[in-house]
């Protein structure tokens, strides 16, 4: 059993913590406030290719391996985790095509969003409890050698500036309402953006619904087979909950070392208030949290890169930071007391970001259903 | 002149090398050993002699370049004891390039210099002030001392002697030009002392009594958050805090202020910190060395007009 | 095409070493190690140049065997090849020691035209290596550079000194130290992580570099460290204003602030 990082994951990580210091400090708090889509982080992420990370070396990516991608998204978290939410869905619609795609839909596609030059997203959830379902699910039918989508995808992220999406309809002829999954060009006709959600918190990153009205679309930009889109969800979700737990542990002791700090100079009745019992309590399980969370981070991450099944370990991360996720901002807000609640401190910014990170990408089925079914 | 035992210094800042007499003198009490001063010019020489050195020797530098003396000075120390040279930059490079050629020790930036079981004993920082250390040296021992470290001497009872000594520069550098500093900027990180102002001064107009006595000290007037971004008195890069400037001043002068942790955070790493506040209980009084209570409409007028221009 | 050497040092992150608060004792157990921040600079600005106008940089670092850890960060920050010392007499060198070694590794695999290193370390800040190492190469050493500019063999350079810009110009050999202004270091790209593990490397073994013993004794040891406590005076006059300025006055004036 070995907990140590290779040499070239640790300096991946230090070159991504660098670049978060560097590049994204300076820009959160106003990103925050404007929640206007950072073009320009995006462009220099890409320029230390960053967005290429997943992708293979033989595709045009750097092939740094899924420990390495999770060190960049909890590096650049600490910074400002909407960033790396934008970078986590280009990265798993990347990581769908280079996975799943087709020989041509892999030289179409996967050195440009490698490169950064073209920008991908993932259209996954729709407004019924579960998609295929409801008034306004996304339907495809086949009609010759094209298919003609129509209905809305729900919360699509980089959404309105990404260049290909990948989307996941159902079969008109399909029973069981499988999903089957598309790429689909942004100015493909009848494709328009909803309007931009305002969202409470990773502000940047732009989320909106997804319309389809008689987008057509080759047969070529079929990914995978017919009906195998569930599966292809399925997994594309685990994997990215990985990541967004990621990003919870990184805002996380992003806030739990703001605290600490704070408390260190904080000073009531003569002494800092860190060496009060009661504070250091608070401190030390937020601490606590994240840091085994961070070991399962590392764990679940671990086995995706091996191409082991992982799925039971991203729902166990999954499961516990929706429990302690937002719990460990609301504790270090509580060190911070009313400086803590003000919008002068990042506590709210990052508290906020926390309930995006952990609300948002789930397994596609419950965590707590994938974890009993695996000790079953 | 090699072959010479004692305690050396030398800086090319007048004051510097005045200043570097006093521990000279200390360790002179200690080691029973001679002080020898060197010196670039007649005038610098004078007032060395004139304040404790026994001896001052006039390096006659060819290009006055200070760097380029090395080879020069590890020749006249000979068999010196302590060196001590003046911590400004030239100074430095010229101490470490003599303690190579002496195969010395050499102690950077000492704080305090003493002499037990034959040795130099050096207190410095380490860590950009994280951790203070002390180093010790046997002979011949060289420390560079910042300026102000130790007040200059009086002036003493009888003048040492004065000798011109010729002496090499490196040919090898040939230096091209040199442009003086242009101090009118107004980075307030840079500046040596603040006159910080917070919501004891009740109007816009009259932040006139920081900016006089600024100019006095030869300062910069900064501010609290609250009269940049709030009041809009004065720009935002003038403000001092946790999300604003962060400053080393020598001397932080904090009027009106409460000394909120999200301030004082901006400004703990000065050197000295004086408050100036009518609120007796102000926490800027903890985090202060030197505070008056008081009425600032009535304090800084006297103040200003106190301070020698 | 001139030839760099950067000298660089592998520190502790001193901003991951804590201050105890019974004994002031530090700990720096927690503490990682990184690239002295100047010496990131010399890197950078070595780097650059040969980037322009062709040449190569090589790297070299004497320090404890963790100095090993370095290579590969070092590589991919611009370098060529990076040649370590790693030896435990790092523990305790002070900069003669160190100025004696390096320039010992010099005389092996130099001669180069200019020999980079940052003002000063992150750590110890002694600023004392570049012209030690000159004195002891013989080479002429300009310091505190904030501008440089490389042609063939001669260097011209802008000093940035507390009063003062110095402009100078040397012909190499020579040893020049950098401030921190004179660039932005780079922040490594994932294709330059991944590239350093293919560039060369190479350990020199103290024992080959020809040194006595003596020359490993350092000649100003460090007896104690303790945390640095900031304590203030809170020397409070309370006296009428003319009396309490007068006091506040004499007091600046014993602080050498006016």
């Amino acid at each position: 059993m070995n907990f140590e990082l290779t040499e070239e994951q640790q300096l991946i990580g230090q070159s991504a913590r660098e670049f978060g210091k560097e590049f994204l400090d300076p820009i959160a708090v106003d990103l925050d406030h404007s929640g206007k889509f950072p073009k320009e982080i995006i462009e220099q992420l890409a320029s230390y290719d960053f967005l290429g990370l997943l992708v293979p070396e033989s595709q045009g990516g750097a092939g740094a391996g899924f420990v390495a991608y999770i060190q960049v998204v909890e590096a650049l978290s600490r910074s400002c985790p909407a960033v790396a939410s934008i970078l986590n869905n280009h990265a798993m619609a990347t990581h769908a095509i280079a996975t799943w795609g087709s020989d041509a839909q892999k030289a179409e596609h996967v050195a440009a969003l490698a490169k950064g030059s073209r920008l991908g997203a993932v259209a996954v959830y729709e407004n019924g409890p579960t998609p295929g379902i409801g008034p306004d699910a996304l339907v495809a039918s086949r009609q010759g050698d094209k298919y003609v989508l129509n209905g809305t995808k729900a919360f699509v992220r980089n959404a309105g500036v990404a260049d290909v999406y990948v989307v996941f309809a159902t079969l008109d002829s399909s029973e069981k309402k499988e999903q089957t999954a598309f790429l689909v060009d942004a100015r493909a006709g009848g494709l328009t953006v909803g309007p931009l959600l305002d969202t409470m918190g990773l502000k940047g990153c732009p989320v909106a619904h997804l319309l389809f009205s008689n987008v057509s679309v080759p047969a070529s930009a079929l990914l995978g087979a017919e009906n195998g889109g569930s599966a292809i969800a399925r997994t594309l979700l685990a994997v990215s909950s990985v990541a967004e737990a990621a990003q919870t542990v990184a805002i996380g002791k992003a806030a739990v070392r703001h605290a600490a700090e704070y408390a260190q100079q904080r000073v009531q009745f003569g002494k800092p208030i860190a060496v009060l019992q009661a504070i250091q309590t608070l401190l030390a399980e937020v601490a606590t949290d994240s840091q085994l969370a961070w070991l399962g981070v590392l764990r679940a991450a671990q086995l995706i890169e091996n191409g082991e099944p992982f799925e039971a370990d991203a729902a166990m991360v999954k499961a516990f930071l929706a429990r302690f996720g937002s719990k460990m901002l609301i504790d270090c807000c509580q060190v911070e007391g009313g400086f803590g609640f003000s919008e002068f401190m990042p506590l709210p910014r990052l508290f906020r970001d926390i309930a995006g990170t952990t609300l948002l990408d789930a397994p596609a089925d419950y965590p707590d259903k994938i974890i009993a079914d695996s000790i079953a | 002149m090699t072959n010479m035992t004692g305690i050396f210094i030398f800086s090319e800042d007048r004051a510097l090398a005045k200043q570097l007499l006093t521990p000279a003198l200390e360790l002179k009490q200690a080691l029973g050993q001679p002080v020898t001063a060197l010196a670039l010019d007649g005038e610098a020489a004078a007032e060395l002699a004139g304040h404790g050195a026994d001896k001052v020797l006039v390096l006659q530098s060819a290009s006055g370049w200070v760097e380029g003396l090395g080879d020069a000075v590890a020749g006249l120390v000979g068999e010196a004891s302590v060196i001590l040279i003046g911590g400004t930059q030239r100074g430095k490079h010229l101490a470490a390039h003599v303690a190579a050629r002496l195969d010395a020790g050499l102690t950077t930036d000492a704080k305090s210099l003493k002499i037990e079981a034959g040795k130099l004993v050096a207190s410095r920082i380490l860590y950009a002030g994280l951790a203070v250390c002390e180093e010790e040296q046997s002979f011949p021992a060289v420390a560079t001392v910042p300026a102000r470290t130790f007040p200059a001497p009086a002036a003493a009872a009888a003048a040492g002697t004065v000798e011109s000594v010729p002496t090499a520069a490196d040919g090898r550098i040939a230096v091209t030009g040199v442009t003086p500093v242009d101090k009118s900027g107004v980075d307030i990180s840079s500046a040596n002392k603040l006159v910080s102002v917070g919501r004891g001064f009740r109007s816009k107009d009259d932040l006139h009594l920081a900016v006089e006595l600024a100019g006095k000290l030869k300062g910069e007037v900064s501010c609290t958050r609250g009269i940049a971004e709030d009041e809009h008195w004065l720009p935002i890069e003038r403000y001092i805090g946790i999300s604003g400037q962060i400053v080393k001043p020598d001397l932080y002068l904090a009027v009106g202020l409460s000394g909120q942790v999200q301030h004082m955070v901006g400004a703990r790493e000065s050197k000295i910190i004086v408050a100036i506040n009518s609120d007796e209980r102000a926490p800027i009084f903890e985090a202060a060395d030197y505070g008056i209570v008081g009425d600032l409409y009535a304090v800084l007028p006297l103040l200003t007009a106190a301070i020698n221009a | 095409m001139p030839k760099f050497l950067v000298l660089y040092k592998w520190t502790l992150d001193e901003q991951d070493i804590k201050v105890k608060s019974d004994d002031l004792s530090l700990d720096a157990s927690r503490a990682k190690g990184k690239i002295s921040d100047f010496d990131r600079n010399a890197i950078e600005e070595a780097a650059a140049i040969v980037e322009k106008q062709g040449g190569s940089v090589e790297a070299l670092s004497y320090g404890t065997p963790t100095v090993k850890q370095s290579l590969k960060d070092v590589l991919s920050r611009g370098v060529d090849k990076a040649y370590w010392i790693g030896d435990a007499s790092a523990e305790t060198a002070d900069a003669a020691v160190t100025a004696k070694v390096l320039a010992a590794a010099i005389r092996k695999i130099g001669p180069y035209d200019f020999i980079l290193t940052g003002e000063g370390s992150s750590d110890q800040f002694n600023q004392q290596t570049a012209p030690r190492l000159a004195a002891l190469l013989g080479l002429p050493c300009l310091s505190f550079v904030h501008k440089l500019e490389v042609d063939g063999a001669k260097a011209s350079v802008a000093r940035k000194l507390a009063d003062c810009t110095e402009l100078a110009t040397v012909t190499g050999p020579a040893v020049i130290s950098v401030l921190s202004d004179i660039n932005k270091p780079r922040i490594p790209g994932l294709k330059q992580v991944l590239g350093a593990a293919k560039k060369p490397s190479e350990e020199i073994a103290l024992g080959s570099l020809g040194l006595a013993a003596e020359d490993l004794q350092p000649k100003a040891s460090r007896r104690s460290v303790k945390g640095f406590v900031m304590t203030r005076k809170n020397v409070i006059y309370k006296d009428a204003p003319a009396d309490a300025v007068a006091k506040l006055v004499s007091s600046l004036a014993g602080e050498g602030l006016i």
